[in-house]
């Protein structure tokens, strides 16, 4: 059955260079892309092609120098930071190499945080907070910190915080990049189960063709172009 | 809020570096408190008021002024309304202990009407009715019983003895006068923590027995009265009183001269002039400047480390605004919180423990800490925590996420 529906992720013809004192350095030229809903994509390439920038651009953390960018029914390479901030709070998940939970703060305060930017009671935050904590199965550790958690653990927290705002996307960015090979698979099997059960998309950027295995497409980007698509 | 808990976690994170700009804060805003104190003190004591302005009559050429006493009557003639705006202070000193003569043991009183205790002196005659009747008790007393004196708490802590103790003085100023006292009451805490005052008559009556015994009169007999205190309603009845004073013919044995009592501490302190110009116009701005130093340096520093933190919580959707308010909070919090422990402190410590920094100017042995200290501390806190932290505080704003990341991943 061929699916009419929008696809949830539109990159059109995006352009995004970086001035670096007088000279221009070209890092998209023209990227066109869209993910469906509920899709799993892999993004794939040489270091220095351009797939940061580009997740970035999709997750609204910059704008595109050139060209116009549509998740779900908003228009998103049009607006302000301000704006930018507002929406990425509800629609976006995201999911770091290094995990980047805040220290002072302990797991469960962690998965609290984006919510404080939501009108949400306390008591709601902490049932979204346990939810999410519990299916990346820490609700036992969310008193921990950060620094008293293993690198896969703090990963997993650093998902349950991606997720607690049921956000429209997920991406993230090398998220087994930090990991041994064991704690890797523990992170994507929790992806895959996560897209599955809640019916998320996701954008992974990865070198790691296992990794990458697990997606629906993988997209190669070299030298900021699409070079080849797999499925 | 929340964004508040935060902000405590935070200060929590670099225990060393913020105990230490803790510590730097609460010293600085100690100093400050205290210099303030005194210039506050000072500047209330020599502003000039037009209404309700009281007058000192003293010896013209001469200080320590030593009139006689026959100069009281005279110049009950020149008191507004009579000689209830006008109060004689004659000085008696000397020891509890001859033997030893310690600091302890000095006793130093004012003699005066008792009744002018409550009537005349500086803030005890602007007491709250409550606190004013103790002192018109005191005073009745002390008319009944003319050994009675009225001491101040922390000169009868210094005495070791309580109310309703009796004790012998022997004089350092009226040799031979040694007279003995009952204690019948205590000043109120503050200015009149470390005085004393005792009825007139039971001195003027001593000196006059003494001439009689010793068929003549005492060498400091014509010296006894050191100031008159007046109260005017305005500046014409107190120029014209100064007029008639200064060219009266009822005071020729010694000249006086009668002043604003706001000139005369002025006057004293010409002396000082320089060195609380320095205190006031030096040491305080410099004191602020350090204190802000110190704070931004903290600040920028603890921003400067956490440039990542500050942006992941812009990737999660934090505005700048509130990326500035939780640096800008942090910083205003600790400075708040230094500023009011240390000013509170002093004020307790200086106060009710210390009874007062010992800076001898003037009349006054001591400064109370003010009580507006309770909001300064917090302010100089707050005012040096945001011109500290509003550069780190700015640049924290416009973190750029991107840029950031682009230097890990
Ligand atoms: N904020 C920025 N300012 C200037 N240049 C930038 C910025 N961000 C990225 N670049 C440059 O753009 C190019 C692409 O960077 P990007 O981080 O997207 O690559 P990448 O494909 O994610 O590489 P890697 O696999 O190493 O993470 C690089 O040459 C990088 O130096
Ligand atoms: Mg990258």
């Amino acid at each position: 059955m061929p699916d009419f529906k929008p696809p949830i992720v539109q990159v059109d013809q995006v352009h995004k260079y970086f001035k670096r004192g007088g000279e221009r350095l070209d890092v998209l030229s023209g990227l066109s892309l869209n993910v469906q809903e509920g899709e799993f994509v892999a993004l794939m390439g040489p270091s220095g092609s351009g797939k940061t920038t580009l997740l970035n651009l999709i997750a609204g953390l910059d704008t595109p120098s050139e060209g116009t960018i549509r998740i779900g029914d908003q228009v998103i390479s049009s607006m302000s930071e301000t704006q930018l901030a507002k929406w990425r709070t509800r629609n976006i998940g995201f999911v770091f190499q290094f995990y980047h939970l805040l220290p002072v703060l302990t797991a469960f305060e962690n998965v609290e945080l984006p919510m404080l930017l939501l009108p949400l009671s306390a008591a709601q935050r902490k049932q979204q907070a346990l939810n999410a904590l519990q299916l990346v199965g820490l609700e036992h550790r969310m008193q921990h910190r950060p620094g008293q958690l293993s690198g896969g653990q703090q990963q997993r927290v650093g998902i349950a915080r991606a997720i607690v705002t049921d956000p429209t996307l997920i991406v993230a960015d090398e998220p087994t990049g930090d990991l041994d090979a064991k704690s890797a698979v523990e992170i994507l099997d929790l992806l895959c189960e996560i897209r599955r059960t809640l019916n998320k998309t996701i954008v992974l950027v990865t070198h790691d063709p296992r990794a990458a295995d697990r997606a629906d497409r993988i997209l190669h980007l070299e030298k900021g172009k699409l070079v080849s698509e797999t499925t | 809020m929340k964004l508040l808990l935060m902000m405590l976690k935070n200060v929590r994170r670099n225990l060393i570096r913020t105990i230490l700009t803790a510590i730097g804060t609460m010293i600085l805003v100690l100093v400050i408190t205290g210099i303030w104190s005194v210039l506050e003190f000072l500047d209330n004591a020599t502003s000039e008021k037009s209404q309700n302005i009281k007058g000192i009559v003293t010896e013209r050429w001469q200080i320590p002024s030593q009139m006689p006493m026959s100069y009281a009557r005279p110049l009950e003639d020149y008191s507004w309304q009579g000689p209830d705006n006008l109060m004689t202070w004659q000085f008696y000193g000397g020891t509890t202990d001859p033997a030893k003569r310690t600091f302890d043991s000095v006793f130093f009183a004012i003699a005066l009407e008792p009744r002018k205790i409550h009537t005349m002196m500086d803030e005890l005659d602007t007491l709250p009715p409550a606190e004013k009747q103790n002192l018109v008790d005191i005073a009745e007393k002390m008319t009944l019983k003319r050994e009675g004196v009225v001491v101040g708490p922390g000169r009868l802590k210094l005495l070791k003895k309580q109310v309703g103790d009796r004790f012998k003085v022997t004089s350092f100023n009226y040799r031979g006068i040694d007279l003995e006292f009952e204690i019948v009451g205590t000043f109120p805490e503050g200015r009149y923590d470390l005085s004393a005052a005792m009825n007139r008559d039971y001195l003027n009556d001593a000196m006059d027995a003494w001439t009689k015994k010793a068929g003549k009169p005492h060498p400091m007999a014509r010296k006894t009265l050191n100031l008159v205190w007046f109260k005017f309603p305005d500046a014409t009845v107190f120029n014209d009183a100064a007029d008639k004073i200064m060219n009266g013919p009822d005071f020729k044995e010694v000249p006086v001269k009668l002043e604003t009592a706001s000139s005369g501490i002025a006057n004293f302190l010409e002396a000082y002039r320089d060195l609380l110009w320095g205190m006031r116009w030096l040491l305080c701005p410099a004191i602020l400047v350090t204190l802000s130093m110190v704070v931004a340096n903290a600040i920028s520093i603890s921003v400067r480390e956490r440039r990542q933190e500050l942006a992941v919580m812009k990737v999660l959707g934090f505005v700048p605004r509130q990326i500035l308010i939780l640096v800008l909070g942090e910083a205003l919090l600790l400075g708040i919180f230094c500023g009011g422990i240390s000013s509170s402190g002093a004020y307790y410590l200086v106060n009710k423990v210390f009874g007062g920094i010992p800076f001898p100017i003037a009349f006054f042995g001591a400064f109370k800490i003010s009580t507006h200290a309770l909001w300064w501390g917090p302010a100089i806190g707050a005012t040096t925590a945001f011109l500290g932290s509003v550069v780190p505080a700015w640049s924290a704003r416009t973190v750029k996420v991107s840029e950031v990341f682009s230097k890990v991943a």
